[in-house]
């Protein structure tokens, strides 16, 4: 049986067999109702739904809203049977503390009872997705962003840069401004994160989007529940707000900026074969005229090595740069499990969860 | 007590240039950041600072930051730390560092770093990891007295070691006896380590480290005219496809210590980039012709650096090469006189025992960013050779890879905390509350 490859994310859960060249098969939003029933049966009617984030800005946080998911993708969705487990293969993000590390392995072996397990940091899953093991890494999910230079498949931390912004931020501030021009309508924060979705774009220079924020064209859009509002300058402003932290009232410069500073940290003999390969990945990087703008201030900042985004490869499906930490784990499961290199059973039983810091890299 | 595996010893390493931090066991720190930190007085800038903390106070969460009371007339300041924090220009944000000549004098300033490394960059509860701190090799008891009573008092550590520089860099390379000289940001100290203790009348000790050569490099650039920008004071622009123009951006109130800082950073990348120590002693003429190196800033201005190369590491063997830089004439009345470092090595080795004289000569360590310096092993060796005893084989060891060399007393460290042996000598809390903070001295060695 293939080995199963989880991706869990602060928004998205992605699960799949691992079949590199395809989807995952199973992607939902990592998000759990939980139902508080009232204990005294007379009031009967008293039942309130909490929504659960297991996953909070990449780390898990809740354990057992967690586990319980896990369960239902594992079992449910992809029928895996009791008794029966095969191997796991888990994403982590950046500076994932070895506490965290090691509970995940705790909860697979003790209460899943998986057969092999194996965890690897997502910057270089997403460079084995598009087939390299040196560049640089832009991974900007829904609550965080994640810089990491890769040097022949190890990440140099020490270079590494992690920010706890992400999607969610940019859903806040879509919200705060499109309830600044319409003051009357109040939408709830999932639709706002589906009109993000929908309309967020990138202004292509600075000096554009000053223009942008005179004059540009509205669009009107009809609710759900009926109400209609206006959308004009809002759209840029999102895009804006990565390349210019100032309007998220952050003290921090742009994205690009700190990707040329990440970069210049580590030795310099790496510099060119960084800055040539440049990934992007996360649902927020597939934004409208994103890349070419980023491209576009990455020229300005380095003029003797020539920064490039890396293009995925044709034979990779088309929604790569969303999936790609998922698409890359695939890969790495078809390598790491044939060739005994994960964690068993016996070597878990035997040494305990530190097990993991030894084995997975 | 503690079982070598399951809970991580966190190894923290306070140097003057950087500060290194990261668990037990691994072969690199994960937390690398300077020590230096930025400083908003609020007394200087009241006024014009109080709208700006209302605004900020949405960052707060990402900052090293200190509650602040701005009804209060005291002088309270927000400190940022970190080089993300660092390396954005703010109003009146000045560059202050904790130490002075290898002595902690702000423990404030270190308490809000090590803040930064647990909570921000490792991601920790310092109640969960005991601690092992790298100290300086000829480190006061007060001094010692003062981290532990900082580490337990405020982070309720459960058990902490302190354990000297020069006994870590020789653990990291397997040696119980050896001389170790570390040349690192603040200053060059060569140190005699015999079966794992420190011979404390046999160190010796010179201001000469990386931030003297990047201040020699500074100089230097400056005397030919070229002006270093820093990062935040241009901005580029693209007038036409593959040219660019750098415009000037302005910005009144940054300090000088800010701006001093930026340029430091970018005379050190050129440093580390281009120099290298040359094979024989410095000579004007010798290298006048040497070919010149390209390097690019970044504002896309691009130097030549010829003679410079070889004669700013030079300063390492021959500090009163120094004096012949243009602006560092006040060198030499500052300084009591420096010597150089084969001079420093052999003096070191004269105050040991003479039975472990042949010894230390045949395991000299080199330790240190500044130490990572192309070519500098094969020429200590070569001063070396000439200075020492007839009979004495000089061997100088460093290992091949940059990363070890800097991060030497770092790995060690982490190479003591991870060992089964050592974690019967950890010093606990309760021994801590039973005996006080004295009794660290003995614990400590």
């Amino acid at each position: 049986m293939e080995a199963v490859v989880v991706d869990a994310g602060s928004k998205l859960l992605k699960a799949g067999f691992a079949a590199p060249d395809q989807d995952p098969a199973l992607i939902i939003p990592t998000k759990m109702k939980r139902v508080v029933e009232d204990g005294e049966p007379a009031d009967s009617s008293a039942v309130e739904e909490v929504t659960v984030d297991p996953v909070v800005r990449g780390f898990i946080r809740d354990w057992d809203a967690m586990e319980d998911l896990l369960r239902h993708v594992l079992y449910t969705s992809l029928g895996w049977e009791v008794g029966e487990e095969g191997q796991i293969l888990f994403t982590d993000p950046l500076s994932t503390p070895k506490a965290v590390r090691e509970q995940l392995v705790q909860l697979m072996f003790e209460t899943f009872n998986v057969s092999g397990f194996y965890a690897s940091e997502q910057a270089v899953l997403s460079l084995y997705a598009i087939g390299r093991i040196s560049g640089c890494t832009v991974d900007i999910g829904h609550g965080k962003i994640d810089i990491a230079p890769v040097c022949e498949g190890a990440v140099q931390h020490i270079a590494s840069k992690r920010f706890e912004i992400g999607g969610i931020d940019l859903t806040n501030l879509l919200a705060q401004e499109l309830h600044k021009s319409n003051p009357s309508v109040i939408i709830d924060i999932s639709e706002v994160e589906k009109l993000k979705e929908q309309y967020a774009c990138c202004a292509e220079d600075q000096i554009a989007f000053e223009e942008m924020r005179n004059s540009c064209q509205k669009e009107q859009h009809t609710l759900p529940d009926g109400q209609v509002i206006t959308i004009e300058r809002e759209r840029y402003i999102i895009g804006e707000a990565l390349f210019q932290p100032s309007i998220l009232c952050l003290e921090e410069y742009g994205i690009v900026e700190q990707l040329v500073r990440s970069i210049s940290s580590v030795s310099s003999e790496n510099h060119r074969q960084l800055l040539e390969n440049i990934v992007l990945c996360g649902g927020t990087a597939s934004m409208i005229g994103f890349e070419e703008r980023f491209q576009k201030e990455a020229n300005l900042c380095s003029s003797s090595v020539r920064p490039s985004l890396v293009k995925p490869p044709e034979y990779m499906p088309e929604n790569l740069s969303k999936n790609s930490a998922w698409m890359g784990g695939a890969i790495l499961a078809k390598v790491v499990f044939p060739q005994n290199q994960h964690v068993t059973k016996a070597d878990y039983d035997e040494t305990g969860p530190s097990i993991v810091h030894k084995k997975c890299f | 007590m503690y079982g070598g595996d399951e809970v991580s010893a966190i190894v923290i390493d306070l140097g003057s240039h950087t500060c290194k931090a990261g668990y037990a066991g691994e072969d690199a720190p994960k937390a690398v950041f300077p020590s230096v930190v930025g400083s908003i007085d609020h007394i200087e800038a009241n006024n014009d600072v109080k709208s700006e903390k209302e605004s900020e106070s949405a960052s707060d969460s990402k900052n090293g930051v200190k509650p602040l009371d701005s009804d209060k007339p005291k002088a309270k300041r927000k400190l940022y730390v970190g080089s993300q924090a660092l390396g954005y220009r703010r109003d009146h944000m000045e560059v202050i560092s904790p130490i002075k000549d290898g002595v902690v004098v702000d423990w404030d300033i270190v308490d809000n770093i090590w803040d930064h490394a647990f909570r921000e960059r490792l991601l920790i509860d310092p109640k969960e990891h005991p601690m092992l701190l790298a100290e300086p090799s000829c480190n006061t008891p007060q001094q010692r007295e003062r981290a532990a009573e900082l580490m337990f008092e405020n982070y309720k550590v459960p058990a902490l070691f302190l354990a000297k520089n020069a006994v870590l860099t020789s653990f990291a390379s397997g040696r119980a006896t050896s001389l170790v000289v570390d040349s690192g940001g603040g200053s060059t100290t060569v140190t005699a380590v015999h079966d794992g203790y420190v011979l404390q009348k046999a160190a010796a000790k010179s201001p000469i480290g990386g931030e003297f050569l990047t201040e020699c490099m500074m100089k230097s650039l400056e005397s030919k005219g070229i002006v270093l920008k820093p990062r935040y004071s241009f901005k580029r622009r693209e007038i036409r496809s593959g040219e660019f123009q750098t415009i000037d951006l302005d910005f009144p109130n940054t300090t000088e210590s800010y701006k001093l800082y930026s340029q430091r950073v970018i005379a050190s990348d050129v440093k580390e980039c281009v120099c290298r120590v040359p094979d024989t002693a410095f000579d004007e003429t010798a290298y006048a012709n040497v070919p010149m190196t390209s390097y690019e800033l970044p504002d896309g201005q691009t130097i030549e650096i010829g003679a410079d190369r070889f004669k700013i590491p030079d300063v390492l063997f021959n500090p009163s090469l120094a004096q012949m830089i243009l602006g560092m004439e006040s060198f030499a009345d500052s300084a009591a006189p420096v010597r150089g470092l084969p001079q420093m090595v052999i003096e070191s080795i004269n105050k040991c025992d003479v039975d472990i004289r042949r010894e230390l000569f045949s395991s000299i360590l080199l330790a240190g960013g500044t130490a990572s310096m192309q070519q500098l092993k094969e020429r200590l060796e070569k001063e070396l050779m000439e200075e020492a005893p007839q009979a004495a084989r000089v061997k100088v060891l460093a290992s091949g890879n940059s990363i070890e060399r800097r991060f030497s007393v770092w790995i060690g460290g982490s190479i003591l905390a991870s060992l089964g042996s050592f974690q019967q000598m950890w010093f606990s809390k309760a021994e801590y509350e039973e005996h006080g903070v004295s009794y660290i001295q003995r614990k400590c060695p």
